[in-house]
């Protein structure tokens, strides 16, 4: 009830405002720019496709989480998820085929992902503790049900790793379609102000009558097919699916491209569009990285420096407001 | 008295191209009571925000004493003695009171926490205050006037000269703030602090202050001794457009009731009996803890119902979440509208068109128009659908939260409401009694709980108070706010008796 001064502009119209909002798209023509001059091999479509093809997990999986934490609720098992889920598809190719043990990878990804939904939102618990907890419940399941890395897969799925549409690669096009529904469902759909709205005040969000629970669950739902479908993706292109290391560190690099691309982890505001730009971003520096033939423990470095770079960023726009 | 403690003269403040302050000069003296009055958005805050350090200005100068300054930090105001008590309350409730009053500045020996030196220090405060409150308590099992009475204590720890206390009766019941009003005036007329005390309750002002002085557009209209101005005289200076008295419009009762409660209970609150007529505002008057929260809160499925029948246009319903409620046309406009209805950081459109946002898609062509639509009807300053609703005054914001429910797609038939102008500006608030008599008038039943007796007796054909969660009394007719007043402490004084009388069931004749 403290008198809020009316404030003639919106911030983004102020010189701050701006360079806050520019940031981004600045930081990843710079950064493009700095890996051409020292590999200019970089700027070649062959490269940047390359790029979209490594980001192309991390968008999947960045695109449900980033509504996800928008709606003040964080995802940490992702990673392990991703790992088990290409575990079980590796298994279930000889017994289901093909389409067959698809469909039931991407159904284990609903089944972890409601779970995780249904702890969180009917139990109350505390979804670092409960996906904390699913992080290595599930990375311990994949290794018991295959100790050894499965390798082999039908002709018909490893295509989808390296076969190419229109000249762009069918994993692009995946990671292309879940950011068009990702988009579609942010602006279309009632349920994307719901996630915003449960993410400024829950309390609030319950009362004008938005189903709280379901939406939060339902959520949770859809991170858990994305990172099912990423699995998919990551074994369908390294053609094997080794349980000790599939998806290792993912919720990391996830939670940073999304925490780039401007989502506070407290929730309650965020666009699509940015967190796209976030994945890009971390893509190009992995990729650039690599090509400019910087040791891995140097990029491991890096890539942690960005995620603290990214939370201060998170830190400087709340201050502003 | 003669010389003033402290003057501020020129104070100028501007966020960015706004000027909110627009040159104030004031006067504080010791062992004055100064009520400082003006409706949301005149620059209180900002100006309560320069004397605590939160905010400096762009000019001016505040003087202590004999040093003058261009600006404080919460420091320095601390170490001049100026003691600030928001109105949110900064306590903690897992900790004891004792804990509370010490908590930043804990007495220490050798780095171990004296506990039970802080706890004889705490208790000789509050006896100072004249308050019977325990110090070993948790603050949690306090009531919220209480709590108020600590934060207080808690204030006086840094021995201030001036204390501010900002709205410090806006949750409080009438037993409660009498027992504030006599701390105020204990800390002012023996202990000879200068007190800044903001309100929007003009009744309080003559019960209290020794000066009143006006605040509108960020410039003071004047300052007078309160002995010589009268509660219209003030609102005339708040709002000079304002109307406060809203006039009734005249409304036929339909014969069926919209809403039925028979035996209802919810918590500690029942039975109820009680029917609510078609184009009816009837009013839930009681203290703090008498149910009126309890009620309204459980009817719109935020509390379970705890046994009892409810019929809606006859029909027995049961509501057990707040959705099931809406889909009933039962929509609550909660109390602390920050805590419960706010979305601070979204837009005033999806504020306003949050329950509209539903089905499988948004019709986005159509938000904009309906947007434009209702904050015409609610009267929406500024009018504009793309400011965070947080930057919208107490008023207008209270306007975007209950606007949500007057969209008439939605089929609300009931409105309930909890303390509908808390922080609210008298401008603001002669609108939503308005907007209320317009629902009402439109056929839909309005159920309004308040602690504020004249809010109630303008709005409402009937009253039914409430005191420790039964039904004392229905007033249908001839409603006066000391009647209200007087039902409830009748039923407080009554219930202080260990055998408590049986209620009345009272029927209402719909």
């Amino acid at each position: 009830m403290t008198e809020t001064v009316a404030i003639d502009r919106p911030s983004r119209h102020d010189l701050a405002g701006i360079l806050n909002a520019a940031a981004l798209p600045l930081a990843v023509v710079l950064l493009g720019l700095f890996f051409y001059i020292k590999a200019p091999v970089f700027l070649t479509p062959r490269n940047l496709l390359s790029i979209t093809v490594q980001v192309a997990s991390l968008m999947t999986i960045a695109v449900p989480f980033a509504i996800l934490l928008m709606a003040g609720k964080v995802d940490l098992s992702v990673g392990s998820l991703l790992g088990l889920c290409g575990v079980v598809a590796g298994l279930s190719f000889p017994v289901l085929g093909v389409a067959g043990a698809v469909v039931f990878t991407l159904l284990v990804g609903l089944a972890a992902g409601l779970v995780n939904g249904f702890l969180v939102s009917w139990l109350s618990m505390s979804p670092i503790i409960v996906t904390l907890g699913g992080l290595t419940l599930m990375r311990g399941l994949a290794q018991y049900l295959s100790p050894n890395p499965l390798f082999g897969f039908p002709e018909s799925f490893s295509y989808i790793g390296y076969g190419v549409l229109f000249g762009v690669p069918y994993l692009t096009w995946i990671m292309l379609a879940v950011l068009v529904a990702g988009f579609a469902f942010m602006r279309l759909s009632p349920f994307g102000r719901h996630a915003v709205a449960i993410g400024v005040n829950e309390r609030a969000a319950y009362l004008v009558g938005i189903r709280v629970k379901l939406t939060v669950m339902l959520l949770y739902a859809a991170v858990g097919v994305a990172a099912a479908l990423a699995g998919l993706m990551t074994v369908a292109r390294i053609n094997s699916a080794p349980s000790g290391t599939l998806g290792v560190g993912m919720e990391l690099s996830v939670l940073t491209a999304v925490l780039l691309g401007g989502v506070p982890f407290t929730g309650g505001r965020g666009s699509l569009p940015r967190v796209a730009l976030g994945v890009l971003l971390l893509g190009m520096l992995s990729n650039g990285l690599i090509l400019m033939n910087v040791p891995t423990e140097a990029s491991l470095m890096l890539t942690g420096l960005v995620l603290i770079v990214a939370a201060a960023l998170d830190v400087l726009r709340s201050r502003r407001s | 008295m003669d010389k003033a403690w402290a003057r501020v003269s020129e104070l100028r403040k501007s966020f960015g191209s706004v000027e909110v302050l627009k040159g104030v000069d004031l006067e504080f003296h010791r062992g004055e009571i100064h009520a400082f009055v003006g409706a949301n958005g005149a620059g209180k805050s900002t100006f309560l925000g320069c004397l605590s350090g939160a905010i400096h200005p762009t000019s001016g100068v505040i003087a202590i004493g004999d040093e003058e300054m261009t600006a404080l930090t919460p420091r320095l105001a601390i170490e001049k003695g100026i003691g600030i008590i928001y109105q949110h309350f900064q306590v903690v409730e897992g900790l004891t009171v004792a804990d509370n009053i010490f908590l930043g500045s804990e007495i220490q020996r050798f780095g171990v926490v004296q506990r039970r030196e802080q706890e004889r220090q705490a208790h000789a405060l509050l006896e100072r205050l004249g308050v019977d409150i325990d110090a070993h308590q948790q603050l949690d099992r306090l009531s919220i006037g209480e709590r108020q009475l600590v934060e207080i204590a808690r204030a006086l720890h840094i021995r201030p000269v001036l204390l501010v206390l900002d709205e410090p009766t806006a949750a409080l019941s009438d037993r409660e703030i009498e027992a504030l009003h006599r701390v105020v005036q204990h800390l002012a007329h023996r202990e000879n602090i200068a007190i800044v005390y903001v309100t929007h309750l003009l009744d309080e002002i003559e019960a209290i202050a020794d000066k009143v002085t006006v605040l509108r557009d960020g410039a003071v209209v004047w300052t007078r001794p309160a002995a010589e101005v009268t509660p219209a005289i003030i609102a005339q200076a708040i709002a000079p457009s304002a109307e406060l008295e809203q006039r009734r419009v005249a409304r036929e009762l339909a014969p069926a009731p919209q809403l039925r409660l028979e035996g209802y209970r919810c918590g500690y609150t029942g039975p109820i009996d009680l029917e609510l007529g078609k184009g009816e505002v009837l009013g839930l008057y009681g203290l703090l803890g008498s149910g009126r929260t309890d009620l309204v809160e459980t009817l719109a499925g935020a509390r379970r119902c705890a046994g009892g029948r409810l019929l809606v246009e006859e029909s027995p319903v049961s509501i057990r979440d707040s959705r099931q409620a809406l889909d009933r046309g039962i929509a609550l406009v909660a109390s602390d509208r920050n805590e419960q209805s706010l979305f601070p950081t979204l837009s005033a459109l999806d504020n306003l068109l949050m329950p509209h946002f539903d089905g499988v898609a948004r019709r986005l062509s159509s938000q904009r128009p309906l947007f434009d639509r209702m904050a015409a009807a609610l009267r929406l300053h500024p009018n504009r659908p793309d400011l965070a609703s947080r930057r919208f005054s107490g008023g207008n914001a209270q306007k975007l939260v209950m606007g949500r429910w007057l969209i008439p797609e939605l089929g609300i038939k009931v409105l309930l409401l909890d303390e509908p102008t808390q922080g609210v500006d008298i401008g603001a608030r002669a609108e939503i009694y308005r907007l209320l008599g317009e629902f009402a008038a439109g056929g839909g039943a309005v159920l309004v709980a308040s602690s504020d007796p004249a809010e109630l007796v303008t709005l409402c054909e009937r009253v039914l108070v409430l005191g420790q969660g039964r039904q004392i009394e229905l007033i249908d007719r001839d409603i006066t706010a000391d009647r209200l007043v007087e039902a409830a402490h009748q039923s407080f004084s009554a219930s202080l008796g260990s055998a408590r009388p049986a209620p009345q069931p009272v029927h209402s004749q719909g």
